[in-house]
């Protein structure tokens, strides 16, 4: 049997997105990595740091990937007609931006690391653009993950301890609302550990209020699937 | 969900492939049918804008080396000077003229991605103009080729850099022979054995871009494959049949873009984009980019300078 990767793509995600030009890998799936940072971040940039992975160093501005990953950053739609102009709205708004590159490793070619910051987050993501405008973020504040923009989630950042992952499990049964998956993982026992929740309809306010208010929890941010 | 094309044919025996399709995708993901369809119909509307924008305009590309395709074929074809029938060109015309938009940076679908994404509109939209198909037909034939490529996906990345052009023109231009098929009243099994055909016949395409930009050769190879796909779903139409069958020609796919060096993955490190003017375009791309970033450091340091000076008045 050949290895499969069994990715799961709808068709919308196939014959899709709507973008701007020239290149669904380098220009959506860039945007959409970008927008990700911006929406953990949930505040406009003070500033932001792409390193790029060496293939995508390579390539990236050609295609406009530098416009897209700003305007990503800064919040922009992949199908906004602004993204060719990105660089300059952010020049506009006094967002720092800068651009290197960085060995990633045995990932994707089209692989980013992203530092954001604004006035009171801080934000760092590794992912790839893996074709299509279709994203894998594996890392989030340094915790492993698997994120793909394409379902509503819960990001969830706290102190390791038995029953965290129930109580909040609970939280969201008692919305009535399906767990698709989740992901768990952590710096060390007892110590800083991360949580991802996707689930099938968006959370309530109260909910995410409720979660927030859960003992050792550190941050919780909560993400719409990701235009 | 369906595993494979050997499980979709099993699936889809008498039924109509699009609401196979509709059907598992809308259970997979949580969408419902109709939010689909709508999707799907204002798709159809961007690339016919595309098509209407790109064939009578155009302009030049961002790195100015394509353009004008479109306007060319198009111009030709209304004086007349044309030779292949008008599905033919049409195909060609609306493939350059997506490409074109493409290539200048305007909003378009990527179908499946954005560098192939002149093929599937290109046959769709030039033969529901020259068959007078309902356009809801057309929408239908995109719910098809979506799920050809979500198949095709379950195994292969669809792009480029994974795996050379066969993963984004051959994976294109094999989801429109499957909707062509449909669109002209064909059944399952006949949609596979044209999307199968199309893509066999890709298989070793390499990505290759002059300076690594989504023009030379892209914007051309679209309009080509564009007409590859069709001639796929007319031999599978006349019942020609592939040997080989769908899912081995897709595991073959990947076993070849895995073996493909890297600098025929997209990297602009081999291939068309290493020989003598590929070469000097990728030099003259970089002086001006180069150019345009000391322009705009040079932008900044003085619009600091004017806040010092407006600051200091100020004060």
């Amino acid at each position: 049997m050949p290895i499969r990767h069994d990715r799961k793509v709808s068709i919308l995600d196939v014959m899709g997105p709507v973008m701007v030009g020239p290149s669904s890998s380098h220009t959506a799936g860039t945007a959409r990595l970008g927008r990700v940072a911006r929406e953990i971040l949930d505040e406009d940039p003070l500033e932001v740091h792409f390193y790029l992975h060496s293939p995508l160093a390579a390539t990236y501005r050609g295609h406009g990937s530098d416009f897209a990953l700003v305007g990503g950053a800064i919040g922009l739609n992949v199908d906004d007609p602004r993204i060719p102009e990105a660089i300059r709205i952010a020049e506009q708004m006094e967002v720092k931006i800068e651009f290197s590159e960085e060995d990633l490793g045995e990932v994707h070619p089209n692989t980013v690391h992203i530092q954001t910051r604004g006035p009171n987050r801080e934000v760092e993501i590794v992912g790839s653009s893996v074709g299509g405008g279709v994203i894998e973020v594996f890392k989030i504040n340094g915790f492993q993950t698997r994120f793909k923009g394409d379902s509503p989630t819960l990001l969830l950042f706290y102190r390791d301890r038995p029953g965290m992952i129930a109580e909040v499990a609970n939280i969201i049964a008692d919305e009535g609302i399906n767990i698709a998956s989740l992901y768990c993982s952590r710096k060390q026992r007892g110590k800083d550990a991360f949580m991802q929740v996707d689930v099938d309809s968006p959370l309530s306010k109260a909910a995410l209020q409720r979660i927030c208010s859960l003992t050792d929890v550190a941050d919780a941010r909560y993400l719409d699937r990701i235009p | 969900m369906i595993e494979s094309f050997k499980h979709l044919e099993e699936l889809a025996v008498d039924r109509d492939l699009a609401d196979v399709f509709l059907k598992t995708d809308s259970e997979e993901h949580g969408v419902p049918a109709e939010d689909i369809l709508e999707a799907l119909r204002k798709r159809r509307e961007v690339m016919r804008d595309c098509i209407v924008r790109g064939k009578s305009g155009g302009g030049e590309s961002m790195g100015k080396l394509v353009g004008s395709e479109a306007r060319l074929l198009n111009d030709a074809f209304l004086k007349g000077k044309t030779f292949l029938d008008p599905l033919t060109v049409k195909a060609e015309i609306y493939a350059l003229s997506v490409m074109g938009e493409n290539s200048r940076m305007g909003v378009i679908v990527a179908a499946p991605t954005a560098g192939a994404g002149g093929i599937v509109p290109g046959m769709l939209m030039a033969l529901e103009e020259e068959r007078h198909v309902d356009p809801e037909r057309t929408v239908r034939a995109l719910v098809v080729a979506g799920g050809i490529g979500s198949i095709i996906a379950l195994s292969a990345n669809i792009s480029g850099a994974a795996g050379g052009c066969q993963n984004e023109v051959g994976v294109a231009s094999s989801m429109g022979a499957a909707g062509v098929v449909y669109m002209m009243g064909g059944d399952t099994q006949t949609a596979i054995q044209a999307a199968a055909l199309a893509l066999k016949n890709t298989l070793g395409l390499v990505c290759d871009p002059v300076g690594g930009l989504v023009e030379v050769p892209c914007v051309k190879r679209n309009a080509l494959f564009a007409v590859h796909g069709l001639t796929a779903a007319q031999l599978a139409l006349a019942g020609v049949k592939s040997v080989i069958p769908m899912d081995e020609i897709v595991e073959a796919m990947v076993r070849i873009g895995r073996a493909l060096p890297r600098g025929l993955r997209e990297t602009a490190e081999g291939g068309l984009a290493t020989t003598e003017t590929g070469r000097a375009i990728a030099q003259r791309l970089k002086d001006e980019a180069n150019k345009r970033r000391a322009e705009r450091a040079a932008e900044r340091e003085r619009m600091a300078q004017e806040r010092k000076a407006t600051g200091a008045t100020g004060s």
